[in-house]
């Protein structure tokens, strides 16, 4: 399998544009909900404390939830106010829901926003401890702590800024490009620091010529170790590892992290969040959400970290399609939550890793025999043969899926995206990884 | 907020569904069946129907009886139907198309395990049974409509016997030449192959490589001498646009260096079976044996898996 145009093996084009169009242009709203549901496991499995009970009374910005996991991170309430509930529930963990009392006072545009910014009074361990404090997570999805990625011990060269935003109908990352470029660029200035590297490369699709016409502009005028890179248009181009085989033409090694090849990549949301905790003193409670698919006024949404699905399908005029599913995140690689979905009846709420909410037709699959047709083994970008692993997998036999390396599979849907047989193999291929690893990591087999 | 089971990502699906290729090959067949009709009158409809009936029917009782989930009207048994009674004479009794039909679907295709699970084409299969059980029942060609022509012999059989030619390329292009059903008219399956490319359905690489492998082999052994076969006649006079386009690639998994080689595979047997055996025809066997070796060719096959070039053991995927 060689690699494609666009850098890496495989890959689909799944839109021809149109699905990110529909949010692109549409004025960005800023959302100040009355009520915020703030939950204490932003990431699955990731736990918080809460320190609030019924009836507290928080600030914004306060401190509410002490990560107890390795991989969670701190939680701050998004709006000032009184917490009038707190539910307990099964996925989320503790649900701390806040009634703002205080209206949101239009944020004053600070310096870091606007120009360069100098750090040299700031060190390493400043920017480790405030994105530890400020409960900043990897924006891209998996939303793993940002400090924790930054704290390794091994020698980093190059800091890859994440903004290819791959995946059909997201625009939020287009769209924090478009309004805080200073506020991402003096951020790459601090996660070079923080990592010790010696450059970043800031990585955008080339489907978003205004940003990146923009950024080189602003690039041109000063001397700084950052480095902008237009990518082809094509799914996963933002997968970790896929831009990291384009941009630097290296592979991690299978089981390894991208520091073991001296690289970190990171979102462009997560370069603005360490920006507004280093310069502002913000915590991450506030992101862009892609409101889009079929609802009346698709478009992007400043909201706090915690603001219900319910208030933002209202905000964007409500649902279109009748038979519908309600999926949080891409397309590609996020969730469903529910079908037939009005916004009154839309349940949960926006998390710091939630980039976008979008409404589908209601799609109804059935699979048929696999025609071998090889289509999933020619777009995935891992290099597996998704439909022998699949095959492997319903015989109940991990060993074969181990030796077919399930283990590698990024679990974009590629392979389910192309597959004429509608097979779901991305559904099984991600279950054998997870089961391999699962089962070879208890014998010490693997890592 | 709890993650509906049984519904599964991505949320996006590709446009392409095994019923919509199976039906977009069918309808690229279409022209040719056309052409049928004009050039050898209304007795080509009543074979293509017939056969495409018995496949259709064929997997739809085999399924039924066995309890399998019902595949047959995905389009792929009426393409095999179609392309089952595209290579044979107008004049083919309708029993052996049936028989022909049956084979195909039940033998071939069915107890290997259904659709993409059958080591080889059923309509290459099912011609194949016809050629050996009932050879002179399928060789009786007639002149096609329009021409004055007086022998009834293909091209490729005159060739072989050392007649010389009567058609011109214009002839052999139009499908003015006595034939099978489908196969006379490369002007018209062209046609067809045209939107499957516009569809991205047809490998042309793998295509254009069996198509010149089979002129080169033709070219250079054909004739009484060396370099001195005919490339042209062989082209255009028998099957093999047909074959390139529309049988060839037919459900092959191997990577692209492994459809050329699978390609160049198939075209030197066919040029071989047209030089050296008593058959004028060769796409037939030479697609067939192909078709057996995608076995051995994928298990050569070399995939690079992301991040495994560090890996000492294994280097790849099987």
């Amino acid at each position: 399998m060689k690699k494609n145009s666009s850098g890496f093996l495989g890959g689909i084009h799944p839109t021809d544009g149109s699905d990110k169009a529909l949010t692109v242009q549409a004025p960005v709203t800023e959302v100040n909900p009355e009520l915020v549901e703030i939950s204490m496991e932003q990431t699955p499995g990731n736990v918080c404390r809460l320190l609030v009970k019924e009836g507290d009374f928080v600030h914004r910005g306060q401190l509410i939830g002490i990560p107890q996991t390795f991989a969670a991170a701190a939680v701050h309430a998004s709006v000032t106010g009184h917490v009038t509930k707190i539910k307990k529930t099964g996925s989320l963990g503790e649900v701390c829901v806040i009634r703002a009392e205080e209206a949101d006072t239009a944020p004053e545009v600070r310096s870091y926003q606007t120009e360069w910014m100098e750090n040299d009074g700031i060190t390493r361990e400043d920017i480790l401890r405030s994105m530890e404090k400020g409960g900043i997570i990897g924006m891209g999805g998996a939303g793993f702590p940002a400090f924790r990625k930054y704290q390794t011990e091994k020698n980093i060269q190059t800091i890859l800024v994440n903004a290819a935003e791959c995946e059909p109908y997201l625009t939020c990352d287009h769209i924090l490009m478009r309004e805080q470029p200073m506020g991402i660029l003096n951020g790459i200035q601090l996660l070079i620091k923080a990592a010790g590297a010696a450059e970043a490369v800031l990585c955008i699709e080339d489907n978003k010529l205004d940003v990146i016409e923009n950024f080189r502009t602003i690039l041109k005028k000063k001397e700084v170790p950052i480095r902008l890179q237009e990518l082809p248009t094509m799914y996963p181009q933002g997968g970790e590892r896929q831009l990291i085989q384009s941009v630097l033409d290296m592979e991690v090694p299978s089981g390894g992290l991208p520091a073991d090849v001296g690289v970190i990549v990171s979102n462009v949301a997560t370069a603005n969040a360490v920006a507004d905790m280093v310069f502002a003193g913000l915590p991450l409670i506030r992101r862009y959400v892609t409101v889009s698919g079929c609802v009346e006024r698709p478009g992007n949404f400043l909201v706090p970290v915690g603001t219900r699905f319910q208030e933002l399908l209202r905000k964007a005029g409500d649902v279109s399609a009748g038979q519908n599913q309600m999926i949080v995140g891409g397309p590609m690689t996020g969730y469903c939550i529910g079908t037939n979905v009005r916004a009154e009846r839309a349940e949960g709420a926006v998390s710091k890793a939630t980039s976008g909410i979008l409404i589908l037709p209601e799609q109804v699959t059935t699979e048929t025999p696999c025609i071998r047709c090889g289509a999933c083994g020619r777009v995935c970008p891992a290099g597996l043969n998704p439909f022998k692993i699949d095959f492997a997998y319903r015989n109940g036999k991990l060993d074969v899926c181990r030796k077919l390396y399930a283990t590698e599979c990024i679990g974009c849907g590629a392979c389910s995206y192309v597959c004429p047989a509608r097979i779901e193999l991305a559904f099984r291929n991600i279950a054998a990884r997870n089961a391999v690893k699962q089962t070879f990591r208890k014998k010490g087999v693997i890592q | 907020m709890t993650e509906e089971q049984g519904r599964k990502g991505p949320f996006l699906r590709g446009e392409n569904t095994t019923r919509r290729i199976m039906g977009d090959v069918a309808l690229a067949l279409m022209p040719a069946l056309t052409g049928s009709v004009y050039f050898f009158g209304i007795r080509s409809l009543l074979l293509v129907v017939t056969s495409v009936i018995t496949c259709v029917l064929s997997e739809l009782v085999w399924e039924w009886l066995t309890g399998k989930q019902i595949t047959a009207f995905d389009f792929s048994a009426v393409v095999t139907g179609i392309l089952i009674a595209f290579q044979v004479p107008v004049t083919t009794p309708v029993i052996l198309i049936i028989i022909s039909g049956i084979f195909a679907i039940i033998v071939v295709k069915q107890l290997f395990g259904g659709i993409g699970s059958n080591f080889m084409n059923p309509a290459l299969a099912g011609r194949l049974l016809l050629m050996v059980v009932w050879p002179g029942k399928i060789i009786q060609y007639v002149p096609a409509a329009g021409t004055d022509a007086v022998s009834s012999a293909t091209v490729l059989a005159a060739m072989k016997a050392g007649e010389q030619g009567n058609y011109s390329w214009l002839d052999m292009f139009l499908g003015y030449v006595p034939g099978a059903l489908g196969e006379t008219s490369k002007l018209l399956l062209l046609v067809g192959a045209g939107y499957l490319c516009y569809r991205g359905l047809i490998n042309v690489k793998a295509s254009l490589a069996y198509i010149l492998t089979v002129l080169v082999v033709t070219f250079v052994l054909g004739g009484g001498h060396l370099f001195g076969g005919d490339p042209v006649t062989n082209l255009l006079g028998g099957s093999l646009i047909l074959g390139a386009c529309y049988m060839l690639t037919d459900y092959s998994f191997i990577s692209a260096r492994g459809r050329l080689i699978y390609s160049v595979a198939a075209g030197i047997i066919t040029g071989l079976v047209r030089i050296y055996s008593s058959y004028p025809e060769g796409v037939c066997f030479g697609i067939l044996a192909a078709n057996c070796m995608v076995g051995l060719l994928a298990r050569f096959e070399q995939k690079h898996v992301y991040g495994t070039k560090y890996d000492k053991d294994q280097k790849t995927a099987m």
